[in-house]
């Protein structure tokens, strides 16, 4: 009987094309390989429509949430392993431990101690187990150890005694740093387990294709040194859960991500084309970028990918390595394909070096977790998948309604376009909400590809919104997805969505843009049903703003047009209302000095008049104070529009504080009689505006006032001088007669 | 003339107020030479992992301590090295005061021996100082001929295989780059008065040198951007770098200046370094705050004038001591180019910064005495 161990790298190009040589080779009768042996169920289905990157994903079906994903990619040993064995009909084992055990060992686990939200804990590692590779690397003298493996392994022409190779080094260096850590020891246990069973067979020939570091101790000599007993031993009385295995699509950006099989890869693309072009990788690699730069409209010419090339083999020289790896490459684009920008590299490394490749698997593969998952939350709250047509009103203060409507926005942060919020018919009230549900089948497909950002609608939701919060640089953007992690109540997406927006409100130059998202921002800090610790993060943000406002306020203010000037103040309002509902913790004294400075500045009348206005009713203004300043706002020295534009700041709001001002009155009375009269034609419709705000009653009263603004001051000094000057009251009463007569008082007091 | 550029070397190095590099580190370049074994470009004085060590520093087999030239990232020197080893330009970007012209002084001497084969572009700079003139009294006595013609810095690097060193590309009007394209791509300089023409021999090559902050400059046409490698120098990339280079540098130029002032606290320099890299990075060193980043380039070398100034106003009307008050209104200057952006951009950073930093309140209060 023939023995073969290979051990490979995960998701190692060159490992896979090696392996493939020796399983043409050896031709081996059967082949057992890591991986978890409760998913072996699923290799069946592995054919011609499955595209990588896929992933097998393991997961209790009551508890999606905690699956676990072993990726491939075509490049990786593993899928090469799996359609070979299927090509050639050979039967194909899979030897770790269960999920199902490690699952269950888990769930002991956060009993004892205390819960644990990740599925997949992550212990702090010595270097030499989290990368074994890193012993060997740093023996052959080199610092980066990736770059070891893949001069050595990845990139080698001749794979013959590759995997002995492989086999010895790593003997050496588990013989210098025994395993000792549980969960591999058990691994390894159960690994050799399965073999002894499948030696039992009598197969003429054996291949087992495992990771590098676990090798050594799945030969036949390692499964005789290790005594059967501790083996068994080990593995006896493991609890055990229920798991569903399937296959789901992956992406490339993904595959970056720690998994099952604990390495990642950073780089998929440039191992997708070491995979299809071997020796040439570095040619197609670079010809490739250039391509994706000139669809960017960038110059991108032949020439110039001569030169990269010639550059990138130079620098390899230079340092000493065979060929040109993905570093020198790199460096050789940055300098010549993109004239040392650092955008187009970015632009490379997305869609090139990661790519944004997204596998497929058939349509009948069984169900994703996430359509489980949706298919539960959907029955206990009574909501039915129906193609037809169906409006629902929520009302969020019922439980069931709100749950129903977390559901529905967590969905619309998918894009699963089930439901449709509508738009409020009735603006009032804030605690309704109508959604339009339809279901469609093509629903399944979004929900299959909604699955890559995680097992449960909650946590898919989670993290696309934090995804898309990173990729955003939009305040406002940032604002609205905050609002709509709220909606959804994903509460693990906050804490990150407002990160990002406090970054992205240090970054915005805009004032404007700033001080409008204020208001919003406070109304969430003021009346949502957050909790009080969201609420508590979201004021330092607030706090943070309106520093900046306050620094950049004046400098924003000039040089408006009316237009502009229009906009400032109606933010600038926006923002006192904001600081008026927010009381405390808000620095309300500096405001109201940066508005006492834009008052008295060369501005724009209208925000001159509007500062001038809100300091009037905050009461921040002595009467003698605001006549001094109306008095100069409207002496004849400025211009007649910029005059007019400072009334009309000073009048918008409500009429009540303006009624009592009667030596404002009088300014503005002998502002316009001295208008000249084209002057006054011209500012007419202007001044018509600024009182067209006003109510009726209010508008009314103003007219009284006016028409009186004449006699009151006479009358008012009567009334004061009168007692002290002596009057002669008698005489004067008969005067009173003749003069209701002349004021047709007689005729009013009669009726 | 070549040679006239050679004998140029040799006089009394002495009294020179500022030594070339191939002069201030012959020892070094002797000792390079002797031990190196690899093999060599045509023309080249060292091989390019012998360039490497004399730039970046380090020790040769015999115990022999280079020391280092540039510190920062050993990749972008191996990468220009590289460039000049596959005989293409090499394009040196960056902010003012990373080492640019440092870096190319450096590389030319070790490769060619020589770092003064310049042409310092200006905007004044024409076409006969990239190819060549003529001495006029000759060309009227003798009619054109090959002794008449007064051969560029960029002529006399062709025919001798070394590298020309072109300072300020950007500055060099654009119809007198298009010159260098010819010499790039054909390698050719053709004299059409003598009816032939000047062919660069083996080792020749060009290092540039440009700015990419300044605006009004005259931007590379993407015809001549295509003949050169781009090699951008970043600013010093670790808090421990800078401090090392600003520290070295401002004492020494103290001790020209004869300055009384005390040796400047490390603290001191700290702050400034730390504050420059700060608003230069638009993040706090520890990464937990964003802010914004003025107009200008806050580069390394401000940083160590911010430092010199501050010991002059400590030395002559201070206490000798380098102290906030000494530092902020060169602070202030550095930052502030543009009146009305970098303003908010400084205020913004003193009020959200410098006044909640512990330990940095003299700063603030320093601060405040100046704005107002």
């Amino acid at each position: 009987m023939k023995w073969h161990v290979l051990g490979i790298r995960h998701h190692g190009p060159g490992c896979a094309r090696s392996l493939q040589t020796a399983l043409d080779e050896l031709k081996p009768e059967v082949i057992v390989m890591e991986g978890p042996a409760d998913a072996e169920t699923i290799l069946a289905s592995v054919s011609q429509d499955m595209q990588p990157p896929i992933a097998m994903l393991l997961y209790p079906p009551d508890e999606p949430r905690r699956g676990v994903y072993y990726p491939f990619a075509t490049f990786s040993p593993e899928w090469q392993t799996l359609r070979w064995a299927s090509q050639h009909q050979v039967p194909i084992k899979l030897m770790d431990v269960p999920q199902s055990i490690h699952l269950a060992l888990e769930d002991k686990k956060t009993d004892e101690e205390e819960s644990d939200d990740e599925s997949t804990s992550i212990v702090e590692e010595p270097i030499w187990r989290s990368d074994p590779i890193a012993v060997l690397a740093e023996a052959a003298g080199f610092t980066d150890h990736e770059l070891w493996w893949e001069e050595q392994v990845e990139r080698r022409e001749h794979s013959t005694g590759l995997f002995q190779a492989i086999l010895e080094a790593m003997t050496a260096v588990r013989e210098a740093y025994p395993e000792a850590r549980p969960r591999d020891l058990l691994r390894e246990a159960h690994m050799r387990q399965v073999l002894r069973r499948e030696r039992k067979d009598l197969f003429h020939s054996i291949a087992v294709i495992c990771g590098a570091y676990h090798a050594p101790v799945l030969t036949e000599e390692a499964l005789r040194s290790f005594r059967i007993k501790d083996d068994a031993a080990l593995l006896q009385g493991l609890p055990k859960i229920k798991t569903a295995a399937t296959w789901i699509p992956w992406s490339h950006t993904r595959l970056s991500y720690r998994s099952g099989y604990g390495a990642g890869v950073h780089s998929p693309g440039w191992y997708q084309t070491i995979w299809e072009h071997r020796q040439t990788a570095p040619m197609h690699f670079i010809a490739q970028a250039a391509r994706l730069l000139r669809t960017a409209d960038l110059d991108a010419s032949s020439a110039s990918v001569i030169e990269t090339l010639r550059l990138a083999e130079t620098l390899a020289a230079l340092r000493e390595v065979r060929s040109p790896g993905l570093n020198e490459i790199n460096e050789a684009i940055h300098t010549v394909l993109c004239h040392g920008q650092d955008g187009p590299l970015q632009l490379i490394h997305d869609r090139l070096e990661v790519g944004d490749v997204i596998g497929t698997v058939p349509d009948d593969m069984e169900a994703v977790p996430l359509a489980r998952d949706l298919e539960q939350q959907q029955k206990s709250l009574r909501l039915k998948r129906s193609s037809e047509t169906k409006t629902l009103d929520l009302d969020l203060r019922k439980e069931n309604d709100l749950a129903r409507s977390h559901l529905f926005h967590r969905l619309q942060v998918l894009s699963i376009d089930w439901a449709t919020l509508q738009p409020q018919q009735m603006s009032t009230s804030t605690f309704h909400e109508f959604w339009q549900l339809t279901w469609k089948p093509e629903l399944a497909v979004e929900v299959i590809e909604a699955n890559l950002w995680g097992n449960t609608v909650e946590l898919a939701a989670t993290q696309k919104a934090v995804d898309l919060a990173q990729k955003s640089n939009h305040v406002a953007a940032l604002a609205s997805l905050f609002h709509q992690a709220l909606q959804a109540q994903l509460d693990h997406a906050i804490p990150a969505v407002l990160q990002l927006l406090q970054n992205q409100a240090t970054l915005a130059a805009d004032v404007l843009q700033l001080m409008q998202a204020i208001p919003s921002l406070a109304r969430i800090v003021r009346y949502s049903d957050v909790r009080q610790t969201q609420a508590n993060q979201v004021l330092p943000i607030i706090q943070g703003m309106l520093t900046r406002i306050l620094v950049g306020l004046v400098p924003a203010c000039s040089s408006l047009d009316d237009e502009a000037a229009q906009a400032m103040m109606q933010n600038i309002q926006q923002v006192h209302q904001a600081l008026e509902l927010l009381q405390q913790h808000t620095p309300r004294e500096d405001w109201l000095k940066v508005l006492q400075q834009l008052m008295h500045r060369e501005i724009h009348g209208e925000v001159r008049g509007g500062c001038c206005r809100i300091l009037l009713d905050t009461g921040s203004l002595t009467d003698e104070s605001f006549h001094r300043i109306a008095r100069l706002a409207l002496s004849p020295a400025h211009p007649p529009a910029q005059v007019a534009a400072w009334a009309i700041g000073l009048l918008r709001g409500s009429g009540m504080v303006l009624l009592h001002q009667d030596e404002l009155w009088r300014m503005l009375d002998q502002w316009l009689i001295e208008l000249a009269p084209t002057t006054f034609i011209e500012l007419l419709p202007l001044l018509r505006r600024a009182f067209a705000d006003f109510t009726g009653p209010e508008r009314q009263a103003m007219g009284e006032k006016v028409k009186h603004l004449g006699v009151s001051p006479v009358a008012s000094k009567l009334v004061l001088t009168g007692t002290e000057s002596q009057l002669n009251v008698d005489r004067a009463r008969l005067v009173l007669p003749t003069l209701r007569h002349i004021l047709g008082l007689d005729a009013i007091s009669s009726t | 003339m070549p040679e006239s550029v050679t004998t140029r070397e040799v006089i009394g190095v002495e009294n020179k107020l500022r030594l070339q590099a191939e002069q201030q580190f012959a020892e070094e370049l002797a000792e390079l030479i002797k031990q190196d074994d690899r093999q060599k470009p045509p023309s080249w004085k060292l091989s390019p992992w012998a360039v490497r060590t004399y730039v970046l520093g380090g020790t040769l087999s015999n115990g022999f301590v280079v020391t280092p030239k540039y510190i920062g990232q050993s990749r972008l020197i191996e990468i220009a090295i590289a460039t000049l080893a596959t005989d293409r330009a090499l394009l040196l970007f960056g902010l003012p005061g990373t080492a640019k012209s440092w870096v190319s002084e450096h590389l030319a001497a070790a490769i060619s021996g020589t770092s003064t084969l310049l042409i310092q572009g200006t905007a004044g700079t024409d076409e006969s100082t990239l190819r060549y003139g003529w001495n006029y009294a000759r060309l009227l006595a003798e009619g054109p001929s090959r002794n008449a013609l007064v051969a560029s810095p960029m002529m006399v690097a062709m025919e001798t295989g070394r590298i020309a060193r072109v300072e300020e590309l950007t500055r060099i009007p654009s119809e007198v780059q298009d010159t260098l394209i010819t010499i790039l791509s054909e390698k050719l300089l053709p004299i059409p008065e003598l009816n032939t023409e000047a062919q660069a021999t083996k080792g020749f090559n060009v290092v540039a040198t440009a700015n990419n902050r300044d605006k009004g400059v005259n931007e590379l046409s993407s015809a001549l951007l295509r003949r050169f490698n781009i090699v951008v120098l970043p600013v010093p990339e670790r808090l421990e770098d800078e401090l090392i280079i600003v520290q070295q540098r401002s004492e020494q130029l103290g001790r020209a200046l004869e300055l009384p002032a005390e040796k400047p606290a490390l603290e001191e320099i700290r702050r400034i370094v730390t504050i420059f890299r700060e608003l230069r990075s638009g993040m706090t060193d520890d990464g937990k705050t964003k802010i914004k980043t003025p107009s200008g380039t806050l580069s390394t070398a401000e940083a160590i004038s911010v430092v010199n100034g501050g010991m002059a106003l400590a030395a002559f009307y201070g206490d000798g001591v380098l102290r906030a008050g000494d530092l902020i209104s060169g602070l202030h200057g550095a930052v502030v180019k543009d009146p009305v952006q970098d303003k908010i951009v400084w205020q913004e950073y003193l009020q959200s910064v410098v006044k909640e930093r512990e330990g940095w309140k003299d700063l603030y209060r320093a601060s405040r005495e100046v704005a107002e």
